[in-house]
């Protein structure tokens, strides 16, 4: 362990002076392209709800490490060190010394990555410390919630070699991205999707995530596009041949997570006598340089049942509603729906098949299951061969960055604000992602 | 008996302009005198001027003409066949031969100056609806226009005044306002306050726009603009179910366009001709249009104008505090909070729409049509429809019908608004209020 350590160090050490970073990467892949299979050794920074599921997935993978916990309730970080042990793996190191503790450990461990599940506003300060640190980070969503941390990021990633991502939030529909990719629907005109998922209850549930209302305070825009986005950004080509032009934003006035407030604990509370900044249902309309559009909707506080999404392209469109399909000259009506169901079978990405899971059914917000997820498999295959995961650094502050501006954007009367290009060009010839076999 | 009604409906205007001023007029129910004169001839005759007699014009003349007590005195329309076609229906409709007015594009003006009529069906290309309504206006009559009403805000502020100075009304008084089932509802309460709405316009008319016989001046609006060309039909169920004008109003929307060109890439299909000079157009309208609108109230609308793509036609998602609708032709859901069996999960709502229909359409029972199937573009159906007898209610009580002045010239300035804001890299642009402030006591639109 000592000795892998210092090669690293010794190789970040010389790159850092005389090669790019990408020579670098090159190197190390070439170092480690044999050891496919070789122990993996994660730091998991934030253990609450989406934490231990993270770390439920990892404990079931073989030949993964967990040197390192950090987490600021006690209660939680005992019974992560205890799931850890009970997977057979020695004892991490326990880090809670308060919410910056996370340097500390950036600082003394030798990780390959850290796993990100802090609350939002530290995701990007962890980020930044593990690749400062030659750590890889993978952060939940969102990655970023301003720009200047969006900046920073990639400016930390060019500089050191080391990414931060959004690596387990997946990419969407395979089959459907193959539809695209393929042409079925000809060029793509528009998409329409969201985050529509009525959370009033989540975000008053001191065991969910209690920092999370604390944004419906601060700020009025899209709070959370990544979810959408991991279906829209690989079919949309952004910083692939196309980018985010810019983005307007509108929200409607305040009024359900007063009343939420109110019904449930009282006109004279605190939480009821707040004033909330967040609008109910909040609209982004986003421009694209080749002319291409995307809807994007953030709703967490209306009754609702989840959203569907809508793709409309120059030969046909794809409804998630009732899983739907028009395909000019082909559908059998004209100007009708038909069920997309015999486009998905002659369209099918198979499912990737995934190593059984070590341990039994996965805990924490997301699991249930007694199978490794398909985005951990793919991430710990990633870091093995010494990958970049299916979202890049780009693309996930790109998705990230949707946050702060359309909150500047609703600030200014919805006035067209400008997308950074964070590839500072490279979108131009950076190839589009395809569907993951 | 002709001459003495319009004796008498000159001296009535006369009096009320000179004795109680503008400000009766202005209030659009100013018309005391006319109003009571016109309760005693329910079934009174009405005389109706045509003036564009085109798909839809031909549909609306053969609505009126299967109406009791209605008479069409003068008919306009530029294309010859057609307008004898108009006048051979009238003559077999068993009514006197109308007068023709076939001089030109502008000959809707000599029928305004000469003719005496209630009313104006005004079915002409878009560009020539304002100049219609506004000449019926100035000569005694009210006008009903085909959507859009208007092209230009100034256009929409000339419709306003002149209503406000002639007390004669021209309004999109044949495009009826949605489902009224739903609106029942939602003026019931059912979903709470009205959060959001969104729905659009959204028809492939890529072989339209090429059919010289459909609208064949329809193409060129594609080519010069771009923004939302034609909002009336999806406001037609937002703007009661928001209380446009009748409690809330638009404070200001921006608009957005995607690329273009389907439409030069369809010549080479329409005219089965791959280099066809048309291919090579250059279309200002883009493939796909949304507008964000906000109300002063903090409500929004999501707006969509998409005549282009290959598509099944639109739907419509409304969002409450207290629940959701969500319907197209083939589904129709509901979510309604505490109400719904299971926790955030659809419901059909045909159930719901049945119980709270509307008592407009539990109480019609319309007279039977007279005369066969309905012809032109809208027709097939052989009953009058609803909104028909709607209008010649409102005419022969001497009502405004239901869409108003002030929501029409609305729905309809949302094109140009948002041309203003594509062409601005989607600024946002300020909504007139054409009311001047009257929306905040206006009621809701209820319909009786």
């Amino acid at each position: 362990m000592n000795s892998r350590f210092d090669r690293r160090q010794f190789v970040n050490l010389s790159t850092g002076g005389a090669l790019s970073s990408a020579n670098s990467s090159t190197e190390k892949a070439s170092n480690q392209d044999k050891s496919t299979g070789k122990t993996l050794r994660l730091g998991f920074i934030g253990i609450g709800g989406r934490g231990s599921y993270h770390l439920n997935c990892a404990l079931g993978i073989e030949g993964v490490e967990v040197p390192a916990i950090c987490e600021l309730k006690p209660v939680r970080l005992h019974q992560a060190k205890r799931w850890v042990e009970e997977a057979g793996l020695p004892t991490p190191k326990m880090y809670n010394r308060g919410p910056k503790d996370f340097l500390r450990l950036c600082e003394e461990e030798d990780l390959d990555a850290v796993i990100c599940c802090t609350p939002w506003e530290y995701h990007a300060q962890v980020c930044i410390a593990a690749m400062k640190n030659n750590k890889h980070a993978v952060s939940e969503v969102p990655i970023c919630i301003t720009l200047e941390e969006a900046w920073e990021i990639v400016e930390t990633h060019e500089k050191t070699a080391r990414w931060a991502t959004i690596g387990l939030e997946g990419l969407g529909d395979q089959t459907l991205l193959n539809m695209v990719r393929k042409g079925l629907f000809g060029k793509i005109v528009h998409a329409e999707t969201g985050y529509i998922h009525d959370l009033r209850m989540v975000k008053f549930t001191p065991d969910e995530e209690p920092w999370r209302l604390q944004h419906s305070l601060d700020r009025n825009g899209n709070l959370y596009p990544d979810h959408p986005m991991s279906r829209m950004l690989p079919i949309l080509d952004i910083n692939r041949g196309d980018r985010f032009d810019y983005i307007q934003s509108m929200s409607t006035s305040s009024v359900m997570l007063r009343n939420y407030a109110a019904l449930n604990y009282g006109e004279n509370t605190l939480y009821a006598k707040t004033k909330y900044s967040l609008g109910d249902y909040n609209a982004s309309l986003v421009r694209t340089v080749n002319g291409k559009m995307m809807t994007i909707i953030h709703d967490t506080s209306t009754p609702h049942p989840r959203e569907d999404f809508r793709l409309q392209g120059t030969k046909g469109i794809y409804h998630s509603d009732g899983r739907r399909i028009y395909i000019e000259g082909r559908s059998p009506e004209e100007h009708t729906w038909e069920p997309a169901d015999k486009y998905y079978k002659e369209y099918e990405v198979p499912r990737q098949v995934v190593p059984p899971r070590r341990g039994g059914t996965i805990e924490g917000h997301g699991g249930g299951g007694t199978q490794t997820p398909v985005t951990w498999h793919r991430l710990v295959t990633a870091l093995r061969e010494n990958k970049v995961t299916d979202w890049d650094v780009y693309d996930s502050v790109t998705s990230g960055a949707i946050v702060p501006l359309s909150c500047n954007s609703v600030a200014s009367k919805s006035q067209a604000v400008d997308f950074p290009d964070f590839t500072k060009g490279k979108w131009k010839t950076r190839t589009p992602i395809m569907p993951l076999v | 008996m002709k001459k003495s009604k319009y004796t008498r409906r000159k001296f009535v205007k006369l009096s009320t302009t000179a004795t109680v001023g503008g400000a009766a007029v202005l209030s659009g129910i100013g018309f005391p005198a006319e109003a009571s004169v016109k309760t005693q001839t329910n079934n009174r005759t009405l005389r109706l001027g045509f003036v564009g007699i085109g798909g839809r014009g031909t549909y609306h003349l053969n609505c009126a003409l299967g109406i009791e007590g209605i008479e069409v005195p003068a008919i306009c329309e530029i294309i010859p066949k057609r307008l004898q076609q108009a006048k051979q229906r009238i003559v077999d409709a068993g009514l006197p031969t109308p007068r023709m007015y076939g001089r030109g594009v502008t000959d809707f003006k000599r029928l305004c100056d000469s003719e005496e009529l209630d009313a104006i069906i005004c079915s002409t290309s878009w560009e020539w609806h304002t100049p219609v309504c506004l000449a019926a206006m100035n000569t005694d009559k009210n006008c009903v226009s085909e959507v859009p009403i208007v092209l230009t805000l100034e256009e929409a502020w000339q419709i306003v005044e002149t209503y406000e100075r002639t007390g004669k009304w021209a309004t999109l008084g044949l495009e009826g306002i949605g489902e009224l089932a739903l609106l029942n509802m939602i003026q019931k309460g059912m979903l709470g306050d009205i959060v959001h709405a969104e729905t659009g316009y959204i028809h492939d008319l890529r072989f339209v726009k090429y059919s010289p016989d459909e609208e064949p001046w329809r193409l060129q609006h594609s080519i010069d603009r771009n923004g939302n060309l034609y909002p009336d039909h999806p406001m037609k169920k937002m703007l009661p179910a928001l209380d446009i004008n009748h409690g809330d109003r638009i404070d200001y929307l921006v608009s957005m366009s995607s690329f273009g060109g389907l439409l030069a890439e369809y010549a080479g299909i329409y005219y089965k001709n791959p280099d066809h000079r048309m291919t090579r157009q250059k279309f200002a309208l883009g493939n796909y249009n949304a507008s964000l609108i906000r109300t002063i109230n903090g409500k929004m609308i999501t707006l969509i104008h998409d005549t282009s793509t290959p598509h099944p036609r639109e739907n419509y998602r409304i969002q409450g505090t207290k629940g959701i609708y969500q319907g197209d032709a083939t589904s129709k859901k509901i979510y309604i909070e505490g109400l719904s069996p299971q926790e955030h999960q659809w419901e059909p709502a045909d159930p719901y729409l049945k119980e709270y229909e509307h008592p407009v359409i539990k109480n019609y029972n319309p007279p039977p049509r007279r005369g066969g199937k309905i012809e032109g573009h809208g027709g097939g159906g052989t009953q009058t429809p609803m909104i028909w007898h709607r209008l010649v209610s409102a005419l022969r009580e001497n009502r405004l019908p239901d869409w108003d002045v002030y929501d029409s010239v609305t729905s309809s300035a949302i094109s140009p608004i948002t041309e203003a804001s594509v062409a601005d890299r989607g600024k946002p642009v300020d909504f007139p209020d054409f009311t001047k402030g009257k929306w905040k006591n206006n009621p809701k639109i209820t319909l009786i």
